[in-house]
């Protein structure tokens, strides 16, 4: 199972107002902590999956990345699929994953996956997902999600 | 009695040693200081930041009463003491001094080179209400007059966040951001756009020193530990992840032949693109609290990317 999250409800929810960025470390810290608890016990032994989508969110800086995306790898087995994402939301990720020699997934508006991060860390994820039955390989070549 | 500290007449990040300097001696009897600006001709954000400050830093400890505010005689130049009020700068002055002479009620932000009038950071809230407001006012600039690809403008964005969160985790106080578009005949003779960041809180090397003293021994100080934080992208936090702000300014900067500079303590350091000929570390100045932060990204044009 693929477990959705909504990046910028759960971001409206977390803060008071109505900023639409994902940006400092307190904000990142209560984003995570929020998602921790959605996808807490709903592995039954299986490597997290989630679906993380970022539509509607403005702007992540580098310690918001760090502090959701990095983390949330660092401290468990896990999938993340990233859809919604801008070209500026990977400037910010990418370096923070790979830093950690870490990586997730992107999901492509055409739904085609991407690796981001460490190349060999993408394509066990890519692995993964794909002996899960989560995702297949299509006519071009290119993987995507089987639920999507 | 009452030490003077001379503002200027041009006041940014070139002239602000010699108002650190004048800072310092004036500091050092524990007497009321009085910031003359009087004969002030121009001052760019770095200065405005820098001398709200230096203002923080100046009201002595355990005072709390208005009288033992720092003094502050405004520019009497009317177009001076204009730009400083539309840049924002009497609306956070007004706390931090009792200031001489007559101040124009001007909104700020009013015009189009302030992308971000002088705004206090003081918490995680201050940072959000910032960025949010400079992706509204600043996409437009970056992109038509300094000719930046619009995904440079979330970078701009991440940039700023992550020079004010330096306020708000390691300053231990409160400081002050601006952002300004101009022209920068000095240097490029084209457009740029300014970020400056400043606080009067415990600095670099006193942020760093609990885990990096140790490693550094004898050569620890101001200019090691800007050092440490700048090029190593060492962080007082043991969390592996950490670091990463300065970091990743860094990186958007190489990409658009920005610069950034840092002062803090007695130390400056700076990474140089190639239009600049600035000294990349500087030990040894007058010594100034908290930590000051610069950031330059020129009009791309014809600039190698």
């Amino acid at each position: 199972m693929i477990q959705y999250i909504d990046m910028h409800a759960v971001l409206q929810e977390s803060i008071s107002g109505v900023y639409a960025d994902l940006v400092t470390r307190p904000t990142g810290r209560v984003v995570r902590e929020r998602i921790e608890r959605a996808i807490a016990g709903r592995g039954g032994g299986e490597v997290t999956v989630a679906r993380m989508d970022f539509t509607g969110v403005g702007c992540i800086d580098y310690s918001c990345a760090d502090e959701i995306v990095a983390k949330l790898l660092r401290d468990r087995p896990a999938v993340l699929v990233l859809s919604g994402i801008t070209d500026g939301h990977c400037e910010a990720i990418e370096p923070v994953l790979s830093g950690h020699g870490l990586a997730a997934l992107i999901e492509r508006a055409d739904g085609t996956l991407e690796g981001l991060g460490v190349a060999a860390a993408a394509a066990a994820l890519l692995d993964e997902l794909v002996a899960r039955r989560l995702a297949a390989r299509r006519p071009g070549g290119t993987y995507a999600l089987t639920l999507a | 009695m009452t030490r003077l500290v001379e503002v200027p007449a041009h006041f940014d990040d070139r002239s602000f040693d010699q108002f650190a300097g004048a800072f310092a001696e004036a500091s050092r009897d524990d007497e009321r200081l009085l910031f003359d600006a009087h004969a002030a001709e121009w001052a760019s954000p770095y200065g405005l930041v820098g001398l709200l400050a230096a203002g923080q830093a100046a009201r002595r400890p355990g005072s709390g009463a208005a009288a033992e505010r720092p003094l502050l005689t405004a520019p009497t130049n009317p177009e001076v003491l204009s730009y400083w009020a539309r840049a924002g700068f009497f609306r956070e002055a007004g706390e931090l001094f009792e200031i001489h002479g007559k101040v124009p009620r001007v909104k700020a932000a009013e015009e189009s080179e302030v992308l971000l009038p002088v705004t206090s950071v003081r918490a995680a809230e201050d940072v959000h209400a910032v960025v949010s407001k400079i992706q509204q006012r600043a996409s437009a600039i970056l992109a038509s007059e300094l000719s930046l690809d619009p995904k440079a403008t979330m970078g701009f964005a991440m940039a700023l966040s992550e020079a004010c969160q330096n306020i708000v985790e390691h300053a231990g106080t409160g400081g002050w951001v601006a952002v300004q578009a101009y022209n920068w005949r000095r240097k490029l003779a084209r457009r740029v756009v300014v970020i400056a960041v400043a606080d009067a809180g415990v600095g670099f090397r006193h942020s760093l020193e609990p885990t990096q003293n140790k490693r550094f021994g004898d050569r620890w100080g101001d200019a090691a530990a800007l050092e440490a934080a700048l090029v190593q992208g060492v962080s007082r936090f043991r969390d592996p992840g950490r670091g990463q702000g300065l970091a990743g300014i860094r990186r958007y900067l190489v990409r658009w032949a920005g610069k950034i500079a840092i002062r803090s303590g007695t130390a400056r350091i700076a990474i140089v693109p190639p239009w600049d000929d600035d000294v990349p570390l500087k030990d040894g100045l007058p010594p100034f609290p908290g930590a000051q932060v610069l950031i330059i990204i020129p009009e791309q044009g014809s600039a190698e990317r």
